[in-house]
This record gives C-alpha cells, structure tokens and sequence, in this order.
C-alpha cells in the first residue's frame, strides 16, 4: 500500500529527514520511531502530502502522493497536531459533519458517529464545545475526527500525546481494530505500550540516520 | 497604596534592572511622538472645530442632541469593555500575587484604576474644552458656559470610568446596562422632555446653547465615585487575573503585528443554543453548511446581534455618503471598515474552512466546495443587511434606493472578500522583515504594518470606491482587482 523509496527532506541546507526506505502492505501497521528531531513527523508530512520530498518517491497504492488528488484525500487520513477545530459546534456536530460529507447515506454516516464517540469513550461529551474539553479528551476527539471519515491508511502522529494509561489503551484497542479491519497503519510515537502493542514492524529512524 | 502593596510592586519592577539611560529614552521617545503626532492631529482638531464648518456643526440645534448620544455611546461602550478589559489590571503575575493575597483588592488594584480614571476623565474633559474654546471664539457662549461644559466633560468621563469598572465587576449586568443606558440615551435625545430625567439628558442641559446648569451629571458623577470602593471589592481573583492573562498575551501578538490572533483572544466562545441542530441530516449540501453556520452564529447572540447591526449601519453609511453634498469618500471609507469588522461574527465558518484547507484533508469536499459553502450564510446576511441599510436611509432622508443599491452591493462584496483574504492570510513573512535603508529612513516599517492591517486598508479603499462609483468606477474596478488577486494568492499558496 505505501512505497518509500530513497526519500529525504532538506531546507536551507538542513537535513530534515535522513534518505529512508520502507515499504507498508495492507493491513500492516508500521510504528516509525526514534530521538525528538530524526524527522519521524516529517515522514508523516511527506506521506500525506503535506511536504514534499528533497529526494526519492512516495507511492501510496500505487500513486504518486497528492494531496489535492480526490483518490488521495479518500485514501488517506491523517493526524500531524490537532486538526481544526470549529469553536461554534460540539463534539457530536463536528463528527456529524465530517461523516456527512464522506457518506451519502445518512444512516450509514449516524452509525459512525454514534459507534466511533462510544468506542472512544467520548458519547457523554457530545454536547460539549471543543473548549470545554481538558487536553486528553481533545486529543481523542481529534481522533475521532480522523475515524469518522473512510480511509485507507491511517497515519498518526504521536497519538498517544496527552494520554493518561487507561486511555491510551483505548487507542490501542481502536486502531488495532481498524488496522484488522484491513487498514494501513503508520504511527510516530514515543510510547513503547503503544509500539508494543501495535507494532508488526518499527522503522527505527535513529539507525536509518 | 499601602505599605504591602507597595512592597509587593517593589519586588516586582526589581526583578529586571533597566538599562542605563533607558529613562532618558523614554524622554526622547515622549518628547519625539507629542512633537510629531500629538501637536499636529491636536492643531487639526482645534482647526476644524473653530473653522466655519466645524462652528456650523457645534453651533446647530442639533448639537446637545449629539453630545448626549456621544455620552451614551462612551458609556454604553465603557461598560461592555468592562467585561473583556477593565481598569483594575496589572501584569498577569502580579494581579495573581495581588488579588490572591490578605489585601483588599480596592487597596491592590487603586493605582491602575485612578490612573485609568484619571486618563478618561482628562480625555472627556478636554475634548469638552475644545468644544466651549471654540464657541467662546466665535462668541456664541461666554466663560461661564465653557467652565459649565468643560465641568459636564470631566462629569461624563468619570461616568465612563465607574462604568467601565462595573463592567468589570459585573460582567452579566452591564451587558443589561449597557442596553438600558443605550436605550435611554437614544430616547432623551429623540424626546427632549427626557432630558431632565436621564444622566445623558443632563449632558445634553449642559451644552452652551442649552441654557441651563449641568450640575445635575456632576451629582450623579459624584454619586458613582463613592461607589468605587465597593464595586472593586466585589472583583473576583478569578476574573483579574483572566483579564490580565488575555491582555497580556494580546498585547504581545499586537506588538508583533499579529493583530488577528490578539483579536482572537477576545472572541466569545459560546455557551448557549447546545440543543440547537446545527447539523442535521437530510438538507443537502448547500443546507447542511447553512443551517451549520447560522446555529454557529445563534450561539453567540451578542456576536452575532453587533454583528448585523453593524453591517446595517455601514450600508445605511455607504447609501448615505452617495447623497449629494455629502463628503462621499470619508462615509464611504468608514463605512468600508464598519463592514469588514462587522462581517467578524458571520464569517466564522469561511475562517474554519481556510484553516481546514491549509491542513490535511478532513471533509469529504473540495477546499474550493468547502469555502463555497461556507460563504453562503455571511453572502445571504450581507444581502439582507444591505437591503434593510438601503431601506432605512431611504425612510429618513429620501436617497433613492436604486442609486444606493449598486455601492452597496459592492462594499458587501468587496468585504466579505476581504474576510476571505484575511482568512487565507498566512504567517507573517520574514523577508518582511529585510532592512531597506534609504536616504529618507527604512520604509519597511511602514510595509510591515500594512501587511499587518491589509484587511482593514483594503476595506476602507472598497468603501471609498464604492461610495465614488458612479464618478470614479474606474477605482471600484482597482480595488475589487486588488482584492481578487490577494485571494487568489493567498489561495494558491494556502498550504
């Protein structure tokens, strides 16, 4: 599903990203780990299309990346920091409207709203706006911004930021789901819990420097 | 100021040693703005306040009226500012240290708010002043009538004063307040039989031609000040230390330019209308993203009211300014401004669907689709809000309608694309920040603070050209290019 071939990334004469190689199949989840500053969220940005590479290429299922091509925003979602907010609606509205405008069906898209805050414990939170929420829960409700929407791969940018224990294994509970599911899986983190348990590959980008 | 709290301040300005001749500087600095800014723009006033137009303007029947309604204004607004920024305010840690210790705040914080008092007070007064010099000039009153208004202006900026630290100590009651002084400013300036019953009837009593003593306001100045004491009592630790917290960080993003971002920081979040369906199934598309936006709106329904009276008033300003004999372009720049601010509370969803088109993919639409959907609701706002302006301004003086409809139109156009640029508008350049030495000084200062009020320059230019359409169209077709190419730019470069 995802094919990166000799990329690196450079600015004004600064290595971002060493040259890296890695190849992500179906339903894989491959954890990218190593020191602050080795370029794991800069992987991520290159992978979804946020920056471009200095060198080498990126295929996600067979295509180059483009964040503006309509297969690619379906294919792939996305987490690097908090995605944007609307501070005029709760929870339950923000994750209404982003299934409304991927599902056409509505039943299909109240069934992911409704599943996907119980699954991550945040249905007593629906009605709160998002400045009513401490840290941890903003954090999963990012989360659930990105699950609302079909994909194929899932990448994640340190996902378990902000987390206590207990809800870190709701995460981990979540996206081994949705990785058996037959999602693509790529996840920074600094967590081993998280790595332990999600892991069937970990790019080491501390050796690949 | 007592012992402890003199103490305390002490330690505080102690903690960093200013710089040798750092004193010095602040005296040139001083010395050098009162020299280039203040004697000019106060000559200009003294200018145009005893020339013809100005004694014409001062002079008319209509003038109590008018300082009446500027009294309640200053009030009204004095108590709304309250609630954001009031006078009892030192820097964040200090108000902390101050307001959570055995001190009585009113003893802590005396300093800030005598000072801020005194400032309005000296303001008002002055600004009376001026007003009584140049009547006295032109012979139209005597001494006596210029102490008497000069005596109502300190009245009227000591009323400002307590009102703006009621806001602060009460915030929920002085947005009630606020309305009820507006109310009945607006009525004893409409009525003059109120004038002798309503505080800014009083201020009306004591304009020269007026004829009668304006002792009335100074007793219920009086009154207000000797309730100072306790109203700074009641300020709660809590709410200080926000305020200083908000100010503090507004005013450094200020400094560096960024404007929008301290203006953020005093944007209502909502509380209320959580039962309210902003997104229901079944609405199709463009209905799904109206309905969002309007519920969005609803929930911040003092955002939301200023928001469309001001829009209404700034088209009811552009219908005016194409009247004739009327200084179209000053109406029409004002009213530029007025539209963009107001346009503010109704374009919260075009300013989400920018910041989602800068980020990664989160709808199941195209970032052109998404910022289309989104401009539906302020267009459909700004399209109500120019017809009731036109409206209005026909009812009370007779403009035709059809001459007012086009200019108008326009300026809606013109700023809510300008909001759009606004919301596209990225971070503050760094080459910006490139020196640019020339043999009349660095320019690049000035270029800095237009890149950082564009949105507001840009508004004020679309409703100059929009009052000048008819004589000039050759300017609206200049600036709506302008705008047009800002958001496509910004558009272009968006992520």
């Amino acid at each position: 599903m995802i094919d990166v071939d000799r990329v690196d990334v450079r600015a004004a004469g600064v290595t971002l990203l060493r040259p890296v190689s890695v190849q992500v199949g179906v339903g894989e989840a491959l954890v990218v780990r190593g020191r602050n500053g080795t370029g794991k969220s800069t992987l991520l940005r290159v992978l979804a299309g946020a920056r471009r590479p200095s060198g080498g290429t990126v295929r996600v299922g067979g295509s180059l990346v483009d964040a503006r091509d309509r297969r690619f925003r379906r294919r792939v979602s996305a987490m690097i920091g908090l995605p944007p907010m609307a501070p005029e609606l709760t929870v339950l509205e923000h994750v209404r409207l982003v299934a409304a405008t991927w599902y056409s069906d509505p039943d299909e898209s109240r069934a992911v709203e409704g599943g996907l805050l119980a699954e991550l414990g945040l249905d007593a939170l629906s009605a709160r706006f998002p400045h009513e929420l401490s840290s941890g829960q903003t954090q999963l409700f990012g989360l659930a911004l990105l699950l609302a929407r079909p994909f194929d791969v899932l990448l994640l940018d340190e996902p378990e930021q902000r987390l206590d224990p207990e809800h870190v294994h709701t995460i981990i509970r979540v996206l081994r789901a949705r990785r058996d599911a037959g999602a693509t899986l790529v996840a920074a983190t600094h967590s081993s819990v998280l790595a332990d348990a999600l892991a069937d590959r970990t790019l080491e980008l501390d050796a690949a420097a | 100021m007592s012992g402890r709290v003199r103490a305390a301040i002490a330690v505080w300005r102690a903690r960093s040693g200013r710089a040798v001749g750092q004193s010095s500087f602040d005296l040139y600095l001083g010395l050098m703005v009162a020299l280039v800014a203040v004697v000019p723009v106060g000559r200009a006033v003294w200018l145009s306040a005893s020339g013809h137009e100005g004694l014409a303007v001062l002079s008319s029947p209509d003038a109590p009226a008018a300082a009446s309604l500027l009294a309640t204004a200053l009030w009204a607004g004095a108590l709304l500012l309250g609630r954001e920024r009031g006078p009892a305010l030192r820097s964040p840690f200090l108000t902390h240290a101050l307001a959570s210790s055995a001190i009585p705040v009113a003893t802590a914080f005396r300093g800030p708010v005598l000072r801020s008092g005194a400032l309005i007070a000296a303001a008002c007064t002055g600004a009376a002043m001026v007003v009584g010099a140049s009547l006295l000039v032109a012979g139209l009153t005597d001494p006596v009538g210029v102490a008497v208004l000069a005596g109502a202006g300190l009245a009227v900026g000591v009323v400002a004063a307590v009102a703006w630290l009621i806001g602060q100590a009460a915030p929920r009651a002085a947005a009630v307040t606020a309305v009820v002084v507006g109310m009945l400013g607006g009525a004893a300036a409409v009525v003059p039989a109120l004038r002798a019953v309503t505080p800014s009837g009083w201020v009306a009593l004591a304009y020269p031609s007026a004829q009668a003593p304006g002792a009335p306001i100074a007793l219920a100045a009086l009154g207000l000040v000797a309730a100072v004491p306790v109203l700074m009592n009641t300020l709660r630790a809590g709410e200080l230390t926000a305020q200083a917290s908000r100010w503090s960080s507004a005013t450094s993003y200020a400094a560096g330019l960024d404007f929008d971002i301290a203006a953020q920081l005093y944007r209502r979040r909502p509380q209320l209308g959580r039962g309210l369906v902003a997104v229901g199934a079944g609405r199709g598309r463009a209905g799904l993203f109206l309905v969002r936006d309007v519920v969005g709106a609803v929930r911040t329904p003092g955002r939301l009211a200023a928001g469309v009276l001001g829009l209404v008033l700034a088209t009811a300003l552009l219908a005016l300014a194409t009247a004739p004999a009327m200084p179209g372009w000053l109406l029409g720049a004002v009213a530029g401004v007025m539209a963009y601010a107001a346009l503010g509370p109704l374009t919260d969803g075009i300013r989400h669907a920018a910041d989602t088109a800068a980020d990664l993919p989160l709808y199941g639409i195209g970032d052109t689709q998404l910022v289309a959907s989104h401009l539906l609701f302020p267009a459909l706002a700004a399209l109500i809000a120019v017809a009731a302006g036109v409206a209005v301004v026909w009812l009370l003086t007779g403009v035709a309608p059809f001459a007012a409809a086009g200019p108008t139109a326009l300026l809606a156009a013109l700023a809510l694309a300008g909001r759009l640029a606004a919301a596209l508008k990225g971070p503050f350049p760094p080459v910006l920040l490139t020196p640019v030495p020339t043999a009349m000084g660095d320019p690049m200062a000035a270029v800095r603070l237009a890149w950082a009020l564009d949105g507001v320059l840009l508004a004020s230019a679309a409703g100059l050209a929009a009052a000048l359409l008819t004589s000039v169209p050759l300017l609206a077709a200049g600036v709506a290019a302008a705008t047009v190419v800002t958001v496509a730019y910004r558009w272009r470069h968006r992520r």
